[in-house]
């Protein structure tokens, strides 16, 4: 009788403990680099272990350069995406990437612009007045950093390509606050620079309102987006979703030691679900600027 | 019978005259409350004007931009001066302003129901810092439809917020019982 009882709780034990061994499914978030890949880990790490908490599933974060992500993720690196509204944009048309939800980040939420801006005193006043002037711009895939702003010079009559004496991008990382710096300190008469980054720069005390002039501002568009994968089980993309609005200040996740508020070591507010039509203003704008995913050669 | 007649008639006089400076004392101290209790809402009333004209002096480089049609400059401002004033209403109040013509109206509304979590005097009517005629017209413009987003979409959590928001604002307008 002792041995049975001894066998049983041998084989209770056998199996409780490959219960807790059982592997997790593992799946890829791909991370869009804003300024190098040791910021866009840092930053993402805790919120992908939470989301990994959560979904019990092991989520790997993969830090992905702007310009390959469309390529990468079309080859089937990732399950997850997280990127701007226009690589979001140039994946939903190419891959059908699914929506699942967007950051909320600074005055405008889920929303963000793209200004175009002049030393004030420069004498540049009015958009018409960039004409003929030096100018730099963000990277080439950013919505609010060189897409905005190359559309509003569009509409306002004014060909990037003919009517701007120069126009350059910088290298490197940090470029938008490196736009900004340029006409601070004089290299360039004009620069693109996003409606966020002039923010957080003012709120930083790094640049004061006073110090530019805005000559022009796009209308207000969807901010960083997360996506998946159109194969993956609609049940999962919804978890996930859920996980992310359901996100508060208030909550934390337990990474290598230390207990981090989840949002807050992301540099986001939270998360809003929108529809896809909302990205239409981005559709329009990368048609009438001939920028991916409709440009024509 | 004479001294009986003085010591009565002294003892008459001397109960006039205590209750005659009783009686003047008293009036006195009714005089000098009353005049305590208007000095209290005078000085209430200028600190209240001193605040209002303080708000104004701060807030003008914003005011003055939104008025040249520069509201993003004017964020940026305000932006500027929520270091100074990191906890001021009337930021709050301004923000919410701005964005709701730049066309951001979740943001907005939150700004401007924190502003009047803040501050009760923007849906005072009779307060040169009243903003019903702004908040009016945004919640019938609003509502119904932010109501309708968020029955479509019941797992959003910032279209509930926002709901809660404009309820809120609607339950302020429309006053408390008393």
């Amino acid at each position: 009788m002792s041995l049975r009882i001894t066998v049983c709780c041998f084989l209770v034990l056998l199996l409780a403990g490959c219960q807790g061994t059982a592997e997790r499914p593992v799946m890829k978030i791909g991370y869009m680099n804003c300024n190098s890949e040791a910021e866009t880990l840092a930053r993402f790490r805790p919120l992908t272990k939470y989301l990994s908490d959560k979904l019990e599933i092991d989520f790997q974060a993969i830090p992905v350069d702007t310009q390959d992500f469309p390529e990468r993720f079309a080859a089937g690196e990732f399950d997850f995406t997280h990127t701007n509204s226009l690589v979001y944009v140039i994946m939903r048309e190419n891959q059908q990437l699914e929506l699942v939800a967007t950051e909320m980040r600074g005055n405008y939420g889920s929303r963000t612009a793209g200004a175009i801006i002049a030393k004030k005193g420069s004498g540049i006043e009015t958009l018409q007045d960039i004409k003929g002037k030096r100018m730099i711009f963000g990277p080439q895939l950013a919505p609010s950093g060189f897409l905005a702003q190359y559309d509003l010079m569009l509409r306002e009559g004014i060909d990037p390509e003919q009517d701007i004496a120069y126009y350059a991008i910088p290298s490197g990382s940090f470029k938008h606050e490196k736009v900004v710096y340029a006409v601070y300190f004089g290299d360039f008469d004009v620069a693109a620079a996003p409606a966020l980054d002039l923010e957080l720069m003012t709120k930083d005390g790094k640049i004061t309102a006073d110090d530019f002039v805005i000559l022009g501002q796009s209308p207000i568009f969807p901010y960083c987006t997360f996506g998946a994968r159109n194969d993956l089980d609609p049940a999962l993309i919804k978890r996930f979703q859920q996980a992310l609005v359901d996100l508060t200040d208030a909550d934390t996740v337990d990474y290598q030691g230390e207990t981090l508020k989840v949002l807050a070591s992301a540099w986001i507010d939270g998360f809003e679900t929108l529809q896809d039509s909302d990205y239409d203003y981005i559709r329009e704008m990368a048609k009438r600027a001939n920028m991916p995913p409709y440009q024509e050669f | 019978m004479k001294d009986r007649f003085d010591i009565l008639l002294g003892v008459l006089l001397l109960a006039c005259a205590v209750a005659v400076v009783g009686l003047l004392a008293g009036t006195g101290s009714q005089a000098s409350q009353r005049d305590l209790a208007v000095d209290k809402a005078l000085e209430q009333e200028i600190a209240y004007q001193a605040k209002v004209s303080f708000l104004e002096r701060v807030y003008a480089p914003v005011l003055e931009l939104r008025q040249q049609g520069q509201n993003e400059s004017a964020l940026l401002k305000l932006d500027e001066l929520s270091r100074k004033y990191p906890t001021e209403a009337h930021g709050e109040l301004l923000r919410g302003e701005i964005l709701l013509q730049l066309g951001a109206k979740q943001k907005a509304i939150s700004h401007l129901a924190r502003a009047v979590r803040m501050n009760g005097d923007y849906v005072d009517r009779y307060s040169p810092l009243s903003r019903r005629e702004l908040i009016d017209p945004l919640l019938a413009r609003e509502l119904a439809d932010v109501k309708r987003q968020s029955a479509e979409n019941p797992d959003s959590r910032p279209l509930k917020a926002t709901l809660k928001d404009l309820y809120y604002l609607q339950g302020r307008m429309a006053g408390g019982c008393e």
